[in-house]
Formats: structure tokens, sequence, C-alpha cells
């Protein structure tokens, strides 16, 4: 018997489904996606443009199909369902990873314990009623004390004990309970992630208020009456820079005030109306002294330096006083 | 959820969580914007483009005033009420015809853009042939070395697969696998250098699309053969803002989960040693046993080996690896070799 035909028919099935590259092509089966990273066949490419990019892209293909078809795959009720490796190629996400939820205060409890979350079923089988009922709600379980139509009384209670209206406050205080343990743990969660507790803050904000209101008085406070407990205020404490710092330092400080000054003259300048305006009495005024112009002609004396100016100082005012 | 407003009923507040940031991320959603021109061109490509995207894409009707490389405001604006992450930009002008800018966002913010001319267009109406069915996933197919190479293609490839094929699934049923976007480069220029900013000398991008028929070939991969579906393009890169240049924004978007202890227990995030599959398909495992204890063993006694006559030797060879195979089948009955089997394949 002659098996070559079918040997040949077999070994050419086997060649249409094999891709064979010089660069083995990169499949990542993940984002279904195959890289072909040969070099462009430029004469292939100008004959039959159309053709070429069809052959490429079968041969690529090809090679992502094998692959797919070799992994492994589960039985569902719609089908095959083929599992994917994690793709391998890098993406930016477009939204930020979330941030993970702070626990609960229950939850740090349980898991210092070691305690297992048990998840609660909505409902609850009811011996009496031989039926599943509802945890909560509309005929809970949680109300049948309140909704039975008769009563026990503990012995020696009072007159006006009222057994349906005791559940039901019982209840309403464990719902009340459960609801400021949610709020707690909310504000814990955002106090977290801020940098300051909320109640922190307030409380700053609160001594912030009152030192202003402290010294907010005609006296600043100096007469004010203590209260007892009252703590002193502390003022903003006077810092002294070192005597010998570095030259560079000292430089830099010097020429800051040099700035200012200088930027001090030019705002003044500023506020004259014009450079050539001169307050004629008042210069003066300042060149003599306070003498008058009539001194101004008169020649300047032995007197001189800081000690003249001092003494026609006081001397003005003498003479105004006569 | 928004720390602003809080929602009011059930349904605002399942919409609001169903946007919030997810660790395994739902496909971007593309808004597909007209500029203030678009030929005709644009507009078909736009439209087609749009056909093979569905349904994860909004189509904006009115012309919009948006030129998002000089200004990407009301982008920000339209990706934050609409929930989308990518966006289509159309725009004619003259000194720029036909161009498309492909914006991808993270966080609402623009993290990158590429803008694209349409050289050649041929609409999917010009081809006879079957269309896949809207909202089945594609096979992506890049050909050329510079998809390895050259920032601009490296930067295209990654827009282009975020665009069709980001997200992140586990399985697939692959008989809804149908169609495939290829992307070719034309031949590569001798003088290209991936540093120039030379854009005439960049190759042209091929965008074709194909449907695949599988023919059974007697082994266990089918034959494919492609079938040209359209639309196709034949584009050439203009300007583009890399991701790099967001470096902050491009941190915090590559950031990744963290590798849960289940998947951590499947060996994912670990380089798998000592498994392979060989030719025939099948997984082999190697097992270290450390160095075998033989100082007890007792080799037959043979009259040559008696004392006095000490000059055979008769240590024995020992090998630390032992060779284990199972087989890729599910056919085996036998519970054990299920259960091992399993073990392998969850390695994998």
């Amino acid at each position: 018997m002659d098996v070559s035909d079918i040997l040949a028919a077999h070994a050419a099935k086997q060649i249409t489904t094999r891709v064979e590259k010089e660069i083995p092509l990169l499949i990542d089966a993940g984002f279904l996606t195959v890289t072909d990273l040969n070099v462009v066949d430029k004469e292939s490419y100008d004959a039959d443009r159309e053709d070429y990019l069809l052959s490429t892209a079968r041969d690529g293909i090809q090679a992502l199909i094998s692959t797919l078809f070799s992994l492994p795959s589960t039985h569902t009720q719609d089908g095959p369902l083929t599992s994917l490796p994690p793709p391998n190629t890098p993406l930016p996400r477009a939204k930020p990873l979330p941030k993970p939820k702070p626990p609960t205060k229950w939850e740090q409890f349980a898991s210092a314990k070691g305690i297992q979350k048990k998840r609660k079923e909505r409902k609850v089988w009811d011996e009496e009623k031989q039926e599943w009922v509802d945890r909560w709600g509309r005929n809970g379980k949680n109300k049948q004390g309140e909704e039975q139509w008769i009563q026990e009384v503990p012995h020696g209670a009072d007159v006006d004990h009222d057994p349906v209206k005791n559940l039901r406050n019982a209840r309403k205080a464990r719902v009340a309970k459960n609801e400021r343990q949610r709020l707690q743990n909310e504000s814990r969660a955002q106090s977290s992630s801020s940098q300051l507790p909320e109640r922190e803050k307030r409380k700053q904000e609160i001594d912030r208020t009152l030192a202003t209101t402290r010294v907010s008085t005609a006296s600043m406070g100096r007469f004010d009456k203590q209260l007892e407990g009252e703590k002193k205020l502390k003022g903003v404490k006077r810092k002294f820079e070192p005597t010998e710092t570095s030259v560079e330092s000292e430089k830099k400080t010097n020429l800051a005030i040099l700035s200012k000054l200088d930027g001090d003259a030019k705002r003044a300048r500023r506020d004259v109306p014009g450079d050539d305006a001169i307050n004629v009495r008042k210069a003066i005024r300042t060149v003599s002294k306070g003498r008058g112009s009539a001194a101004l002609a008169r020649p300047v004396g032995g007197r001189g330096g800081k000690t003249s100016s001092r003494g026609s100082k006081s001397g003005g005012r003498g003479r105004g006083k006569r | 959820m928004s720390e602003f407003w809080k929602p009011k009923n059930a349904r605002s507040k399942r919409a609001l969580e169903a946007r919030e940031a997810k660790e395994i991320e739902d496909t971007r959603t593309a808004i597909f914007i007209k500029g203030t021109h678009t030929g005709e061109v644009v507009n078909n490509v736009m439209k087609e483009l749009m056909a093979l995207k569905r349904p994860d894409a909004v189509s904006f009707s009115k012309k919009n005033a948006i030129r998002p490389f000089e200004d990407a405001s009301s982008l920000e604006f339209f990706s934050q009420k609409n929930d989308a992450s990518l966006f289509v930009i159309g725009q004619t002008t003259k000194k720029r015809p036909d161009g498309l800018v492909l914006v991808r966002m993270f966080d609402n913010k623009v993290l990158d853009m590429c803008e694209l001319g349409v050289d050649k267009f041929v609409s999917m109406n010009e081809f006879k042939t079957p269309k896949s069915t809207p909202g089945h996933k594609p096979m992506l197919h890049f050909a050329s070395d510079l998809f390895d190479t050259h920032p601009r293609f490296i930067h295209i490839k990654s827009l282009l697969i975020s665009f069709f094929n980001g997200q992140v699934i586990d399985s697939i049923h692959l008989q809804g696998i149908e169609h495939v976007i290829s992307i070719s480069l034309s031949p590569t220029p001798a003088s290209l250098d991936t540093t120039s900013t030379d854009l005439q000398s960049l190759p042209k991008v091929h965008l074709r699309t194909y449907t695949i028929k599988l023919t059974p070939s007697g082994t266990r991969t089918p034959h494919v053969t492609l079938v040209p579906m359209g639309p196709s393009l034949d584009l050439s890169l203009r300007r583009h803002t890399p991701p790099e240049e967001n470096a902050h924004l491009y941190g915090l978007a590559m950031r990744k989960p963290k590798l849960k202890k289940q998947d951590l227990d499947k060996g994912l995030g670990k380089k798998k040693k000592n498994v392979e599959v060989d030719e025939m398909g099948d997984v082999r495992g190697r097992i270290h046993l450390g160095k075998q204890d033989l100082s007890g063993l007792r080799g037959k006694k043979m009259k040559g080996l008696r004392e006095g006559m000490e000059d055979g030797d008769a240590e024995m060879e020992s090998d630390g690896d032992v060779e284990m195979e199972s087989d890729g089948d599910d056919d085996d009955e036998g519970e054990e070799a299920d259960e091992e089997d399993q073990r392998k394949r969850q390695r994998r």
C-alpha cells in the first residue's frame, strides 16, 4: 500500500498552518496582538501592495490563531472559553489605580483577632411558621416580638410598662448605633487621607480665634480678668541671627536691606508729581535747619556738624518762646 | 465617587460607581469629534472607524472648534462628561488636509496625541464581502521592524492597541473572533533616523481590515484565510505629543496593581522555572530532588567483588534531575492524574 500520497497531503496541511519567519513573530495573546518585526520586503511590496499586505497579515494571524488554539480552554454553557494569559504589552491606564479602602474599626479588630468574615443570609428559618422569613424589613424577624398580639409582663412591672414600646426602642437604638458607627468610620477614613484629623483642625481654629479675641481689647488683654486655669498667651518668639555668619549670607542680608531702601526711594520719588516740582519753603527749612532764608545768607561760623544742628534747634525753639 | 456631592438615589449611585477607577479597567470609550471643517473623506473615515469601535464609541454630530495641540481644555471637559478616554478629531485645513488626531487621556487629562493624515481611503461599502459583527474583539497585526525601534511607531502601536483592543480579559470564545486589523508600514527608507523630525521621510502606515475564515487543516490549529473587509486606510504621521512629555501623568498611568496572592500562586509575576512545552505540545516539568543518599544502598554481592579483590568500582551513577511528563489532553480518567494535570496547567 502506498501511503506517500496521504503523507504528502498531511504535510501540505501542516505547511499551511505553520509559519516560518526570519525573526520569530512576537505574540501577545492577552491583547490578541501579533507583531511581525521582519523588515518590509520592498520588491514584493512594490509589485503588488495589497497582496503583500494580505499575505503578511495572513502569516501573522495564522501564528496568532495557532497560539490561541493551543491555550487551555474550559467548557461552559455558552461554548468553549479559552483562557488568555495576561498581556505583556504595557499600556497606560485610563484612570488612576483605585486607592484601597481604609478598614473600619471592626475590620481592624477582626484582622487583629483573626476573625473570618461571614456572610449573613437575608432570610432566616422561622420554626413556628416553618418557612424562611426576612431577617429585617417588612414582617422581618427582628420585629417579631413587637408584632405579637399578646405579651408577657414581668412580675412587679411598672404600671406604664409597655413591652412593645420597649422592644421597638431597643431595635431603634441598635439601628442608631450602627449608623453612628458608620459615620465614625467614614470620618476616620476621611481624616486618614488628609494630614490632620477633622477634630484637630477645628481645635486649632478655635485656639487661633481665642488668641485674637484675648488681645483685642483696648489694653491688649493686659487688664482683662483672668479666668481660672487660663493659660498665658504664647507670643511670637524673637529669633536672633548668630553674630558670626559667613561672608556670603552677611552680604546677602545687607544687599537685601539696601535693595529695600532703594525701592523705598523709588516709591517716594513716584509720589512727587514732577521731578522739578520742589516745595521751596520745605527745601529752605531743611537746608537752613529751620532758621529760615535769612540764616542761609549769613556766612557759616565756627559751628558745624551734628552739634551745630542740635544747638540751633534748641536755640530756635527758645527764640520762639520768647 | 465625587468628593463634592453625594448621590441622592440608588440609580445615580450605581452610575457613579460605574465610573469609578477600577483595578481592571473597562474598554476605553472613544468620542468622535468633527473639527471646524471636515471634508467628505474625513467624515467617512470617522464613520467607519466608529463602526469598528462600536459599541464603545460616541459621535458628536456638531462641529467643534477644537485644536487639541493648542488647547485641550474642552477635551478634558468632554472626557469627564462622557466618561471617555479616547478622542478621534477630524479636521481638514489647507495646510493639513484630511487630518485625524488620536488623543488618549488619563484621569480626564490629555496623556498623548498623534495626528494622522489620510492619504487614501477605501470604504467598507466598496468591498462586497461579509462584515464583522459590531462589538466583537478584533485581532491586531503589526508588521514592520520600526514598531520595535522607532519612537513614533512604538507610540502609534500603543495608541492603536489602546484604541481597538485595550481591555484586559481573562478568557475569550474563539469563534467570536471575526476580524483582523492589520497595521503595516511601507518599506523603511535607508536614510531613516530615529531622532530626525523630518515627517516626509517616515514610512506610510497601511491600515487594513480583514475578516477571517477558518478551515480545518487536519491538525489542531485551523487554516486561516483572510478576506478584505474594509475600511482600508493609508495614513501618514504628522504632529504628535508623546506620553513622555507628560512625565508625571505617564508615570501614574503606567502603575500596575499589586498582584494578588492567588495570582502569585499561579506563577504570575515570577519567572517560570523548569516548565517547558516540548515539540509534541506536552508540558514537561523538571523536579529537583537533591542528592540521593546512596550510602545505605546495597549492591548485588558478587564473587568478584569480595574482600581482597578490590579493583572494581561499584558506585552507581546518580542524577539530580528526574524527568516527569504529563499529557496536555483532558482524556485522563484517573483522579490523581487529573489533579496533577490541573496543577500543571495552573502553573502555566
